[in-house]
């Protein structure tokens, strides 16, 4: 697999008294889904405006597909990386969706009718076909999220790098959104990379976590991170919800290794133990139950 | 709730000057409204009123959509009037004590009352007939330079960001107790209210700017619309043009 994205020993300080990243290092392969996770003023975004060459880190390096980001002029990269900021009203910045879904594609000197083309596939992946005229201030919350993501979706980017695409929106524009993000990387290979502090969102968006805090504290499966809860409790993060409950449900005597960490993953787990344990899922109260239970709730709270 | 400023609320409207081609419409107007604004002589500046009304009837805006803003208007343009109307020297009318008005006074700030009136009517009929990005993309293609369009553009978009913003300080500080009243307390607090909006501005401004980098922004960006121009919009543009030039010729020739 091809290298999309190597950072190096990326360093990077605002002013004397922030320092936001120390060293990172991070690899991210082609068609990979990758989740950044870190509390807030874990330097998240600061990582992410530097994949494609707003920021420049005051030591180190980042490649994308072999190409330094410091080196090549911004049009040669980020026709190749596409990045949606956290907040819609920065990113929507034209008058029209529209205008915003033709900025991009304009900018990359497409002729007008391959513009056109561009934009109008950007709204049908995106469920916004008949949005064209409609203001940014007209829109709902969820909607100008989806804009936003369609705005980078027109300059047909190889790498997406989302910003905390589930924040603030409600439960069904944000199961929506995840969808999508899910479908672009299924369907087209785009790689994806994902900065976000919502765990529970984690699991189906990313095949591998890092935990960064200014320095990269882990890299792995998200199985792997978020079994390791003192590592989550130390850099202010949750544990996904599917996790916990599958934790108590071990407490009640439910027979597991691995346990799921999404829906999905929950459905698939329930299955295959109901299959091998003859029909049926065996729950008891042993005499240990409500121990394990109360250990389990100490282990969560204090948090 | 605090209302949006938008002018363009009826652009959705069809009427003959909702199908004005932008750039006919946006010159022709301008060349109206500079015509009205220059009228020396009252009478003509009755007709150049009518005709402004007449174009706002046509336009089918309701009336009192174009009162709502003509209020602060007015209240700007009549203690100009009154002022005048005592202070412009001249044969005396009346006068209350040590005030007088003068018939020189009453007609100069009639006219000018007219004028400003005949003007910002027209407003309407020129911007309000079509959608707000229309007319920033309309003066793009009319050579207007490309820093004002920008200018335009941004500002257009983000009043409505900053309205929001405001709105979310203001709340979050009347949930807090927080009364408009004048004393010092209430001041300090309004004035590290704005403060906090500036800050949060000058913020998103830098925000923004990532953003249109991140999508190959290098400083003039580009928009794509099409105008047509057929034969009624040079019609309508030359009738327009037309009037506005007939107002001057009758005033120089005396004819009313
Ligand atoms: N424009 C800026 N100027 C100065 N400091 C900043 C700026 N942006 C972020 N920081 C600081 O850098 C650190 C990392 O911020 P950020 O990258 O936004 O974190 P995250 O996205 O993980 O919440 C924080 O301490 C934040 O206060
Ligand atoms: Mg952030």
């Amino acid at each position: 697999m091809r290298e999309a994205i190597t950072i190096k020993n990326l360093s990077y300080t605002y002013s004397e008294d922030t320092r936001a990243l120390e060293s990172v290092n991070m690899t991210v392969h082609e068609g990979e889904r990758i989740a950044i996770v870190g509390p807030n003023g874990a330097g998240k975004t600061t990582l992410l405006l530097h994949l494609n060459g707003i920021l420049h880190g005051t030591d180190g390096q980042v490649e994308v597909f072999g190409k330094s980001v410091d080196k090549v002029k911004r049009e040669e990269i980020i026709k190749d990386i596409g990045l949606v900021f956290q907040d819609p009203d920065d990113q929507l910045f034209m008058p029209t969706i529209f205008d915003d879904l033709a900025f991009g594609p304009i900018n990359l000197g497409l002729k007008e009718d391959e513009v056109r083309e561009r934009v109008e596939k950007a709204l049908l992946t995106l469920g916004l076909s008949g949005y064209e005229n409609r203001c940014p201030h007209h829109l709902s919350y969820g909607e100008k999220k989806k804009a936003s993501l369609a705005a980078v979706m027109s300059m047909e980017p190889r790498i997406l790098v989302l910003d905390e695409p589930t924040a603030n929106l409600d439960p069904r524009s944000r199961a929506e959104l995840i969808e999508i993000i899910k479908g672009l990387n299924e369907r087209e290979g785009i790689t994806i990379v994902t900065a976000t502090h919502d765990v529970n969102a984690v699991p189906t968006l990313a095949d591998r976590v890092y935990v960064l805090n200014k320095r990269i504290i882990a890299e792995g499966t998200s199985q792997k991170i978020f079994s390791d809860v003192e590592l989550l409790k130390e850099n202010n993060l949750e544990v996904p919800e599917v996790f916990k409950l599958f934790e108590v449900l071990q407490c009640f005597g439910y027979n597991c290794e691995e346990l799921p960490l999404s829906v999905d993953d929950a459905i698939e787990h329930l299955t295959r133990t109901v299959e091998t344990e003859g029909g049926h899922i065996h729950l008891h109260i042993h005499k240990h139950t409500h121990d394990q239970v109360r250990k389990l709730k100490d282990k969560y709270e204090h948090h | 709730m605090i209302e949006y400023p938008e002018i363009d609320r009826y652009a959705a409207l069809d009427s003959l000057l909702h199908r004005f081609d932008p750039r006919a419409k946006i010159i022709a107007f301008l060349f109206l409204i500079f015509s009205v604004v220059l009228i020396p002589d009252l009478k003509i500046a009755f007709i150049g009123f009518f005709f402004a009304i007449f174009l706002l009837i046509l336009s089918g805006i309701p009336l009192a959509f174009v009162l709502g803003y003509l209020k602060w208007v007015a209240m700007f343009v009549l203690s100009f009037f009154v002022i005048l109307a005592f202070t412009f020297p001249g044969e005396e009318l009346f006068n209350f004590y040590f005030l007088s008005i003068t018939a020189e006074g009453l007609y100069t700030g009639s006219l000018i009352t007219l004028r400003a009136f005949s003007a910002v009517i027209l407003i309407f009929p020129m911007i309000g007939t079509m959608r707000f990005d229309t007319t920033i993309k309309a003066l793009d293609r009319l050579k207007v330079p490309n820093s004002l369009v920008q200018m335009l553009m941004f500002t257009y978009r983000y009043i409505f960001v900053f309205v929001d913003e405001f709105q979310r300080i203001w709340t979050a500080m009347e949930s807090k107790g927080f009364k408009l009243r004048t004393t010092l307390y209430a001041l300090r607090t309004i004035g590290k209210a704005l403060g906090m909006l500036f800050v949060r501005s000058y913020e998103r401004a830098e925000r923004v700017y990532q953003a249109m980098r991140s999508r190959g922004y290098t400083g003039n960006p580009k928009t794509m619309v099409e105008f047509e121009i057929h034969v009624k919009d040079y019609i309508l543009a030359v009738f327009i043009v037309g009037f506005a030039i007939s107002l001057h010729v009758i005033s120089f020739l005396g004819v009313v």
